[in-house]
């Protein structure tokens, strides 16, 4: 082993390239995303669940032969088949949000990222960019072969004839991918506030697949316009909302509602969503950048 | 250059820096030493924003780190845990830290290269041995080729040969004209690598001066002397000094915070002869002992929780603060 000095001299330290800039920042999160396993597993586990599920589903339906079932209500139908894994998809994205961030305080890394963006607000905007988008295009290249895939299940199980030419349709897969990301996104923001693993982790699921239980328990005890209103305000809810197929009148499988409790459109499920993503992240932001490191 | 001024943190009740101030200056290596607790650590992290002070500041090249555009290019750090993700390789975590200031693949191979990675670049971190961790992180912190280095404990876990090799780094990249700040728990390795030293006790500053002068300032320099007439010398040097010479096994006499040149000249003023007269400089471990023995915060039997069965330590934790300086 050799003392080799280092070959380059920045004239101690001036200006030798921008430093650090957004785009920068990006780019090392893009590389630290990717280079991780956990990252492919999860992406990989989005993937099988969503085809597998949808597919399954696809060619054990049936039942629907005696049904006078507008063209518009198949298309419905279709979208549910399809994107019957959005759910358990979530679920993983939601452990994938909250890895990104408290991996990086469970092995120290964070101090790597903060010593080289400083400021830090920029880093945790790079991430849950990252994030979000990568779980959007992932989960929207599941659901679309999923389509594909279920299409010709359907037609033989059901005799449904799915119209993929209808935009309507390719609307509200993009909102279910939509929803997957907006899920990672917002544990993010918890596992930023949490920075234990175990504990982002049981936040995130949490929020996603238990609070619909204590929800559920609690409309068939107190069954009160309220509380339906209340729960459509709530992540998970909100999150199912954004992809459903838009019928005249109400859609065949829609949760129970009761009159006068308010139900989101999916353009407002979004606006919901994306609130909920954006209020956690910032006191993600504002509890970060106050801590030590 | 590194300016810390008043740098004070408090955990609740616990006083973990207590108004500590200090420049670090290029050109030199500048050692920082301090019993665990010191607030080593703690100080290291707040010099590039990590931690932060719950009053006073530190600037780096005359700027808060955060303040500068191109942070890595201005200070190399390297921290005492691993900062790195266990699941990356190698040199992923260096391209993913090179990706925030735009610093290119070819500098990325330049510091693995340097810092003898290349057998392990591939391979994830989370196998590798604390060595090999402590040159990643050495290979990160030269990755903005800075002014400012600091490594906190860099030594910490490397074989013989990486000891060599950081130390001969260090001295390199002080030569360059670079700041170079390393903590180390080793005095014997700071009497080789520093040319500075910053000793850390209980949050304060004990002594912050060149290498000899710690050692000179924490023992006082004595003088071995050897001569037929000891007796009558040492009457002198008594009389004039009141210090209490030692005998040492060969013979000679060692007499602790006198010069060389007083004792030669009280030897001649009454035509005394002398066989030998030697300057005995104490050895950086010895100073560093006689500064901090007031200031571990981790005694066996713990001098800081003083129980009334132990009075002396009581007193001495009492009068810490009075010690220090």
């Amino acid at each position: 082993m050799t003392a080799a000095a280092p070959t380059r001299r920045s004239a101690h330290g001036h200006s030798v390239g921008p430093g650090v800039t957004f785009a920068h920042v990006v780019a090392s999160e893009w590389i630290k995303l990717r280079s991780l396993r956990s990252t492919a597993w999860c992406f990989a586990v989005i993937v099988v669940i969503v085809v597998g599920f949808g597919a399954l589903f696809a060619s054990v339906a049936s039942g629907f032969e005696g049904m006078e079932a507008t063209a518009e209500q198949q298309q419905a139908l279709g979208v549910q088949v399809i994107t019957i894994g959005v759910a358990f998809a979530q679920l993983v994205a939601a452990v994938l949000g909250a890895l990104v961030i408290t991996g990086e305080y469970g092995t120290g890394m964070i101090r790597s990222t903060f010593t080289a963006v400083p400021r830090r607000t920029p880093a945790l905007v790079a991430k849950v960019l990252i994030v979000g988008v990568s779980t959007f295009v992932v989960s929207g290249l599941a659901l679309v072969v999923a389509a594909l895939v279920c299409t010709p299940l359907l037609s033989s199980s059901t005799g449904i004839e799915l119209d993929l030419g209808d935009t309507g349709l390719w609307w509200s897969l993009v909102g279910a991918a939509a929803s997957v990301a907006m899920i990672a996104m917002i544990s993010f923001g918890l596992g930023a506030v949490i920075r234990n693993g175990a504990g982002g982790i049981a936040a995130s699921i949490g929020l996603v697949f238990v609070l619909p239980i204590i929800f559920t328990i609690g409309m068939a005890v107190i069954s009160e316009p309220w509380i339906y209103t209340l729960y459509e305000f709530t992540p998970p809810q909100a999150a199912t909302r954004v992809f459903e197929y838009q019928v005249e009148g109400s859609s065949m499988l829609t949760p129970p509602t009761v009159d006068d409790a308010v139900v989101l459109t999916p353009w407002q499920a979004l606006g919901v969503l994306a609130g909920w993503v954006v209020a956690l992240f910032v006191v993600a932001v504002a509890a970060v950048k106050r801590r030590d490191v | 250059m590194i300016e810390a001024r008043h740098l004070t943190k408090r955990y609740g009740q616990k006083v973990a820096l207590d108004d500590v101030s200090f420049t670090v200056r290029p050109g030199i290596v500048t050692g920082f030493l301090g019993p665990n607790g010191a607030g080593k650590s703690t100080t290291m992290r707040m010099v590039v924003g990590l931690d932060r002070p719950s009053s006073g500041s530190v600037t780096v090249n005359g700027r808060p780190y955060a303040e500068h555009r191109a942070p890595l290019r201005e200070v190399g750090v390297l921290l005492d845990a691993k900062a790195v993700h266990r699941g990356r390789s190698a040199s992923e975590h260096l391209h993913a830290m090179a990706a925030t200031h735009g610093i290119g693949r070819s500098r990325v191979a330049e510091v693995i290269a340097l810092t003898g990675l290349e057998p392990v670049a591939k391979k994830r971190v989370g196998g590798f041995s604390l060595g090999m961790g402590q040159r990643l992180g050495i290979a990160a912190a030269l990755l903005g080729d800075p002014a400012t280095l600091i490594f906190d404990e860099p030594v910490n876990g490397l074989d013989p040969e990486g000891v060599v090799w950081v130390r001969t780094l260090a001295r390199h990249l002080a030569a360059e004209g670079r700041t170079v700040f390393l903590s180390s728990h080793l005095m014997s390795e700071m009497a080789q690598t520093a040319d500075h030293l910053i000793v850390l006790g209980r949050g304060r500053v004990l002594a912050d001066a060149p290498v000899s002068e710690v050692i000179a300032q924490a023992s006082g320099d004595g003088v071995r002397v050897r001569s037929p007439h000891l007796p009558q010398l040492v009457e002198l040097v008594r009389a004039e000094h009141g210090v209490e010479p030692v005998t040492a096994d060969d013979g000679s006499l060692e007499l602790p915070g006198v010069t060389a040149a007083r004792v030669g000249e009280l030897a001649a003023s009454r035509g005394i002869v002398l066989h030998e007269l030697t300057p005995v400089v104490r050895s950086l471990e010895e100073a560093y002992m006689s500064l901090t023995q007031d200031s571990v915060e981790y005694h066996a039997g713990g001098a800081a929780a003083a129980t009334p069965a132990s009075p002396a330590a009581a007193e001495k934790a009492a009068t810490t603060p009075g010690a220090s300086r």
